[in-house]
């Protein structure tokens, strides 16, 4: 009582800015990032959007490069061959990703700082590093490779690099945190008194875990797996290095239509391909995101 | 189950871990080749890095773009993110997401759409183009930083100074920022990061101008040279002691989210 008394009494003395200032006020402080956004951001991509319909001829509008775009085995090859490869990537995320999740909430609190320590680490180096590195492990004459045939495994080199079996090691390799940390953080809300519960009843651990516990995390194992599966579409750096350029996905096609062939036309028009692609599965994600909390 | 969760989980661990398990001792390495493990210590790898003037160039420039670029970022994104957090208008989930969606959108595409723009705009290959490309890579980081910070900073301390009759600017300098510091360093630091770690952009737009990364990206793609490894090393270095002190920014000051996007 006395507090709102007081407050009232020296907002008699000061009264707040009137409304509309501070709107002033407020756009004022909002202008350095909208200007930024808008000039660096929005509007290259417009113009973009732009670029893929433009006749250069002509100046007039077409869809002629979209219906190249369709018509032309190359592309959709490509396109075809980046889904299928970002599919790999996820479902490898998964099973790999998973069970290190699972195997971190189990931990005690120590082992599980480091284990989710190492994850997050891995995170903060550069991409470049850590494909960079699967050269020389994946190598004709690298560690996995003399190990094999030091072992009598194979009598060759097997090829694990410039073809899409390197491309998948690494691109799991990049994105595999993007999966565990957000699974973790999900496995760890569930309330281990519903596992008690179950295991008190007479279920078995692995019913257990398959009727109690996976169900309650598989929307977050979704929405992360969708995650995943947008940043694998966009890759770049791993296809570039890893495939040598004998395997390009969407991402070193763009630059190819850039940088080399400077087709701007065509670079624009998978552009908008992809950003489609990209926003409705971001959507998607979005939507079950928000549907889940 | 018992046994073989923690198996699988060591491996998969093992796995993530490798790159950098490798990569720091070839650095180290006396061979020519590629060999590992290396079959005798050296730094001949690390004087030939810094004996080398096209890598010193790249991490000057690596250095300044990082440096100005977030603080550019830093700055935009704090302001912004102080709207988005106290501002109450009609649109304000829209102009958030217009923020956020450099993150969102693949980096490839907003490398296109910035070569194009850039080319048609007559500054593509300029170091200013690429300080704007890489600011607003980082700026939704910022922001997001920023706005947990905000948020979870009381509104009611900055009414009190409001009707005790401080004005808008005096209750932003005297009062919030202060309060955010710690989060306003882990951002930009976060940006830092960003920037420097930053290669599909910077081969689009940069034109001649050399930045670590894209250096060892041209050099991968052209042969392997062992002095790649001295680099990716220093830079696994660099990237811990930026994580170690985001950590301790975070401790003292309370910041969420340590994960890198």
């Amino acid at each position: 009582m006395t507090l709102t008394h007081h407050a009232n009494g020296a907002g008699a003395i000061a009264p707040p800015a009137p409304r509309r200032r501070q709107g002033w006020q407020m756009l004022l402080l909002l202008a350095p990032v909208l200007v930024l956004i808008l000039t660096v951001f929005d509007w290259p991509l417009l113009q973009t959007m732009y670029w893929s319909i433009l006749d250069e001829d002509t100046g007039r509008l077409t869809l002629a490069h979209f219906r190249e775009f369709w018509e032309s085995q190359a592309y959709l090859r490509i396109i075809w061959r980046t889904l299928r490869i970002a599919l790999t990537v996820t479902v490898v995320t998964i099973l790999l990703g998973y069970p290190l999740a699972y195997w971190a909430t189990r931990l005690s609190s120590g082992a599980r700082f480091v284990v989710l320590g190492l994850v997050v680490m891995t995170f903060w180096v550069s991409i470049l590093v850590r494909t960079y590195a699967w050269i020389v492990v994946l190598g004709s004459s690298g560690l996995i490779n003399r190990s094999l045939m030091g072992m009598g495994l194979t009598e060759k080199p097997v090829q694990f690099l410039y073809n899409e079996v390197g491309i998948v090691i690494g691109m799991v390799n990049v994105l595999l945190p993007f999966l565990v940390l957000p699974l973790y953080a999900a496995m760890v809300r569930v309330d281990p008194r519903l596992m008690q519960v179950a295991q008190t009843m007479g279920a078995r651990p692995m019913r257990v875990f398959w009727q109690v516990f996976f169900p309650l995390t598989v929307g977050a194992l979704v929405t992360s797996a969708i995650l995943v599966f947008i940043l694998a579409l966009g890759f770049y750096i791993t296809p570039a290095i890893l495939g040598g350029g004998k395997v390009p996905l969407v991402a070193n096609m763009m630059d190819l239509l850039i940088n080399r062939v400077a087709n701007w036309n065509m670079a624009a028009v998978v552009s908008v391909v992809l950003l489609a692609m990209t926003l409705s599965l971001y959507a998607l994600y979005q939507r079950l995101r928000d549907g889940r909390t | 189950m018992r046994l073989w969760l923690p198996l699988y989980g060591t491996l998969v661990l093992v796995f993530l871990c490798l790159p950098v398990l490798i990569v720091a001792p070839m650095s180290f390495s006396s061979a020519q080749s590629l060999e590992f493990p290396p079959p005798g210590f050296s730094l001949r790898w690390y004087a030939a890095l810094f004996g080398n003037p096209v890598w010193i160039e790249a991490g000057r420039n690596s250095l300044i773009l990082a440096t100005v670029s977030s603080t550019i970022a830093l700055f935009c994104g704090t302001t912004a993110a102080y709207v988005l957090v106290r501002g109450n208008f009609a649109g304000r989930a829209a102009v958030e997401a217009n923020i956020i969606a450099p993150m969102i959108v693949p980096s490839i595409i907003t490398a296109v759409a910035l070569y194009i723009f850039f080319a048609r705009a007559g500054i593509l290959g300029s170091f200013g183009g690429l300080i704007l490309g890489h600011t607003v890579l980082s700026v939704p980081y910022v922001v997001l930083v920023m706005q947990s910070a905000i948020r979870s900073f009381d509104p009611r301390i900055e009414q009190v100074a409001a009707t005790l009759g401080a004005s808008r600017w005096q209750v932003l300098t005297r009062i919030t920022l202060p309060n955010i510091m710690p989060s306003a360093l882990a951002a930009w630091i976060f940006a830092f990061v960003l920037s420097f770690d930053e290669v599909v952009i910077t081969i689009f737009i940069s034109g001649t101008h050399l930045t670590i990364p894209k250096r060892m990206f041209a050099e991968l793609a052209l042969q392997v040279n062992p002095t790649i490894t001295a680099v990716a090393t220093l830079l696994v270095g660099c990237n811990l002691i930026a994580l170690g002190l985001l950590m301790l920014v975070a401790r003292r000051g309370g910041v969420a989210g340590l994960v890198r996007p």
